[in-house]
């Protein structure tokens, strides 16, 4: 007679599934709205976590809520436990859990956690990435957190505008850097490449000089650089590589539509690839910016456009020469470095106390005196808000180059419609170009054309 | 244990030296995964390999359990063996009517079966996420193991078996006035049982493999799985082989050691399977 | 009377048989139908349907149009079907080579190289798929040393990134993890084939060829329909090769259907795109099967 209580519960299982086909197409039309999927998913939340861990029940009547991570520079493991311990001093009835996700499948993760219903409460990342969900209504809009104390101290207005869609704010920014590459010191000045780098002031160099000096490697025998297209892993580095060499922009003004087809963006890429048909550069399809990055570290190839503060502070122990950063060389010697804006949103999970508690600690690892600034400086990053001071003690004298980096951040357009979609048509663009598989040209204005259609796609 | 004199042709000879090649190609991998675990990372990045590790190293594997990773094999084994036994129970109960009764349906149903049996899971994978967030399952074991239960080979196979069970056997068992429940436990069950085996070992080691399912329906620390956790080690530091190695063989070696202790019954039970159908 | 009872009576036999066994059959349908059969229809549902992280807007064949004017999707397409047709016949004909070479020999030599074969099976996959990503690593994998060593290549060759290379990879890794069960199989299908049929035949003055082609091979036949079948799901299936060794690339050229569907409905979120490619790839699938039953079905008849 076990069996037929197994039948049963089965049965019962059976009923539910079938019925939910029924409401499925609700359920997933709903999705601005958000309330009655959102109660409905969490309440489902709940009975599966009991289930699942029954040890999370101790902490009774306390507010759970979960925070996902990308990996922000150093910012991990050890400073995040600290931080939520200190949280918790003064907010002793919310328990954090932290999960880490990834660059390669972190994404991945995140949509299905969205259309699954398992989304975090709180989200470390990028513009890209939470205005996006903003905009997707998955998101919790953080207008009211933007006092006029908040942009007064951060007193950079493309700051504040990258956090928001235009109409809310979706993120609550902690740091900034600025998207620069590396050399390796020692590997230039023995093959006579140093010679052509500016160690002047602001470090900024042109691409004669680059050019100048990957000859320099290539007659020392050694493997300059490689450019990775073999993801979308850290592209942010390629970007910037073709559209410094001759200035060209990459979106328009408007952030409509995008733009590397034009001539600059054509002769930077065919510069790339006449570099690497002569053999002064080389590229790999089968590797993205992390693998470039041991490579440099390595010392197989002598210098990686995946550079920040963060990883000269990640790679400092495991590097046996000096990785030496410079911003990327242009045409006329003035760069336009790309920057990378790190904050926090929080996800419309329908539970208004798990949101007053992602806001509490939000603002506690922003903007607590003291922790504030450990924060960011766990990130390996810049402040945003003016009067934080960080990195005062520091003894690396590249803290001042890297700061001085920030003056050349350009135009942030990462929160542009379309984005994350352009992100896969890049790589494989980049592909077709050094392998010579569709003329320059060609594979320049196949990417743009499809990533427009992205970014028009949304406005529909 | 063969009547025919055995002679040995040339041949013969060449074929297996063919064959101790192959088998050389064919274990390296695992041999490279064990040796590379103990290999500190200047052996690892060096473009000249070392094909035995000059100076072992625990590092690795020191660096891994800093993870979960003794959590991440758990979670493997029990999702593995929950898909098993319900995937068994299940499968046994139907494959037997399927094979020995006569009703309503039956061909569509089996028909329905064979057809479900070759769908990718990728078919199905937006709906599966939906179905187990309306189920509140998403992010537990569960969600793995139930589509996986619900895969329809296993029916199939335990149909195939259940095809062998004598006609005038359940025949004599019923004028005996047994019940179904009964017939099916006593008299059933037995015969099947060596199918069950091969079912068991099949779905566990499928189980175990599906990455893709594993993949969208498993977010946490808690509930991931090994091969979640090496592919996740392979994304986070893509170029550390050495700790990534060690992830492999931690995930690899205890059921290459499962498999070599009953490799007997593994291949009877593959064998089995497939040699009625 | 008797014989207006007996139908009657039959009747209630057969309804009671019917119901007992959609009793014995509950649990299964549960999950098959819960899990298979719902998901399935709710896909062909939804693919018919703008339907993405914002909207889910009815839009009729308007997916199916485009999908046939997707370059990306004909060049998957493209490549799952060339994953398919190289890797089943190769599969098959060398797992019957490696059996047909063991079957005879020792019991201990014959389990030791079934072990063998079977090893990349039980390996795992990702295990497998890491350790050829490392082997294949342009600049400390071990093929770049060994045929650089040995000189066959002047230049490390990036073996992922190449276009030329990057499929017969995964091709390769794909072969090393299929053939286990294959061997496995042929071994004993081999073994159970009626000696005196085959020493008759000898008698009689046969070649081995003539042996194994009028006397082995039709015998083996059902394995051999099984195998092709298994090998099938398998190829169509792979994954886990193809998003941790190229995630598709270098320029879509490991792009498979099944990749493509996953990086659509998770990269750019149009999951009604997606599931009517996956409505696509169960239609091809299901005339792949179907085909090979018929013609391993009637090459059994003659």
């Amino acid at each position: 007679m076990k069996n037929m209580k197994k039948f049963l519960a089965l049965a019962m299982a059976a009923c539910m599934t079938v019925g939910m086909a029924a409401c499925g197409g609700n359920n997933t039309a709903d999705t601005t709205g958000g309330n009655t999927t959102g109660t409905n998913t969490n309440a489902n939340t709940d009975t599966a976590d009991e289930s699942k861990d029954a040890q999370e029940q101790e902490t009774g009547g306390a507010t759970e809520i979960t925070l996902w991570t990308f990996p922000v520079g150093d910012w991990g493991g050890a400073y995040v436990d600290e931080v939520i311990a200190a949280f918790n001093e003064s907010y002793p009835d919310v328990s954090v859990n932290v999960e880490y996700l990834d660059y390669t499948s972190g994404d991945d993760q995140l949509t299905a956690a969205i259309e699954a219903g398992t989304a975090p409460d709180i989200l470390l990342a990028e513009p890209q990435r939470l205005v996006k969900f903003g905009k997707n209504g998955r998101m919790v809009a953080l207008d009211d957190m933007f006092t006029d104390e908040l942009k007064t101290d951060v007193g950079n207005e493309s700051i504040i505008t990258a956090c928001s869609d235009g109409t809310n704010y979706w993120m609550y920014p902690l740091s900034i850097t600025a998207h620069f590459m590396a050399i390796n010191y020692e590997a230039w000045e023995s093959s006579g490449a140093l010679e052509y780098v500016n160690q002047e002031g602001d470090r900024t160099w042109t691409t004669e000089d680059f050019q100048n000096a990957l000859a320099k490697l290539k007659e020392a025998g050694l493997t300059s650089g490689v450019v990775y297209c073999g993801g979308q892993g850290g592209d942010q580095g390629t970007r910037a590589l073709v559209s410094n060499l001759y200035s060209a922009d990459f979106t328009n003004a408007e952030h409509t539509e995008w733009t590397i087809n034009s001539e600059k963006g054509v002769q930077g890429l065919t510069l790339l690839k006449d570099l690497c048909d002569q053999g002064l550069l080389s590229y790999d399809a089968g590797i993205q910016a992390s693998d470039e990055l041991q490579l440099f570290s390595n010392g197989t190839v002598q210098m990686s456009f995946c550079w920040n503060a963060a990883n000269a502070k990640t790679y400092a122990s495991s590097v046996t020469f000096t990785p030496y950063a410079l911003p990327f060389p242009s045409d006329d010697g003035v760069p336009v470095l790309e920057s990378g804006l790190y904050g926090f949103g929080i996800f419309d999970n329908g539970d208004a106390a798990k949101q007053q508690a992602a806001r509490d600690f939000i603002t506690f690892v922003c903007d607590d005196a003291e922790w504030g600034p450990k924060s960011v400086e766990a990130t390996g990053f810049f402040p945003v808000r003016g009067s934080f001071e960080v990195y005062a003690d520091s003894d690396d004298p590249n803290m001042e180059f890297y700061n001085a980096m920030l003056a050349y951040v350009g135009d942030n357009f990462t929160a542009m419609d379309g984005f994350t979609e352009q992100r896969a048509e890049w790589w494989t663009m980049l592909q077709y170009v050094f392998t010579g598989e569709k003329s320059v040209q060609d594979a320049a204005d196949t990417y743009v054309s499809n990533s427009n259609a992205y970014t028009a796609s949304y406005s529909e | 244990m063969e009547t025919q004199v055995k002679k040995t042709t040339a041949y013969d000879v060449v074929a297996l030296i063919v064959l101790i090649v192959l088998a050389f190609l064919f274990i390296f991998p695992l041999y490279w995964i064990v040796t590379g675990s103990f290999k500190d990372a200047i052996a690892i990045n060096s473009a000249t390999p070392e094909w035995f590790p000059s100076e072992p190293t625990m590092d690795n594997f020191v660096r891994l359990f800093d993870k979960p990773a003794l959590r991440w094999l758990a979670n493997t084994v029990i999702m593995a063996v929950a898909a098993m036994v319900l995937t068994c129970i299940t499968a046994a109960m139907a494959g037997y009517v399927l094979a020995k009764k006569r009703f309503f349906g039956q061909k569509i149903l089996f028909s329905l079966f064979v057809c479900a049996m070759a769908l990718p899971k990728q078919v199905i994978l937006i709906p599966l996420l939906k179905e187990m967030s309306f189920l509140g399952l998403h992010d537990s074991l569960w969600a793995v193991i139930l589509p996986t239960v619900g895969w329809p080979f296993g029916v199939f196979l335990m149909k195939q078996f259940s095809e062998g069970i004598p006609t005038e056997l359940l025949e004599a068992v019923r004028i005996d006035g047994a019940g179904e429940i009964k017939t099916f436990t006593q008299i059933v069950l037995p015969i099947i049982k060596p199918g069950i085996g091969a079912l068991a070992i099949f779905t566990f080691i499928n189980s175990w493999n599906d990455y893709f399912l594993q993949l969208i329906m498993l977010n946490s620390q808690e509930v991931l799985t090994i091969s979640l956790g090496i592919a996740k080690l392979q994304t986070e530091m893509s170029n550390d082989f050495g700790l990534i190695m060690a992830g492999a063989a931690l995930g690899s070696v205890p059921i290459i050691v499962i498999f070599l202790m009953f490799q007997k019954y593994f291949t009877q039970g593959i064998t089995m399977g497939a040699v009625k159908g | 009377m008797a014989k207006s009872a007996a139908p009657a009576r039959s009747h209630v036999l057969a309804r009671r048989e019917t119901f007992v066994s959609y009793m014995f059959l509950l649990p299964c349908l549960v999950f098959f139908v819960g899990f298979v059969i719902v998901p399935m229809f709710m896909c062909l549902f939804t693919s018919f349907f703008d339907y993405t992280m914002t909207d889910f807007e009815f839009i009729g064949l308007q997916n199916y149009i485009e999908i046939f004017q997707d370059e990306t999707f004909l060049i998957a397409l493209r490549n799952t079907v060339l994953i398919v047709v190289v890797s089943v016949p190769t599969v098959c004909i060398f797992s019957l080579w490696v059996a047909s070479a063991i079957y005879r020999r020792k019991g201990a030599v014959t389990s030791f190289f079934r072990c063998v074969f079977y090893l990349p099976v039980v390996t795992g996959t990702v295990a497998v798929t890491v350790v050829w990503k490392w082997m294949f690593n342009q600049y400390y994998g071990l093929f770049n040393y060994v045929l650089s060593s040995t000189n066959v290549i002047d230049q490390n060759i990036s073996w992922l990134g190449d276009k030329r290379f990057a499929i017969w990879c995964i091709i390769m890794i794909l072969f090393t993890t299929s053939i286990g069960q294959p061997i496995v199989l042929y071994v004993s299908a081999l073994g159970n084939v009626d000696n005196s049929l085959v020493e008759a035949a000898e008698v009689d003055g046969a070649t081995s060829f003539q042996c194994f082609w009028k006397i082995k091979w039709p015998n083996i036949m059902p394995t051999t329909l099984y195998i092709l079948v298994i090998t099938t799901i398998n190829s169509f299936q792979c994954f886990a090769l193809i998003q941790l060794l190229t995630s598709g690339g270098p320029m879509n050229s490991t792009n498979t259907i099944m990749y493509y569907i996953y990086d659509t409905a998770f990269k750019t979120n149009q999951y009604g795109y997606a599931n009517a490619m996956g409505i696509i790839l169960a239609i091809i699938i299901a005339v792949f099967s179907a085909l090979q039953f018929k013609v391993t079905g009637s090459s059994k008849k003659d």
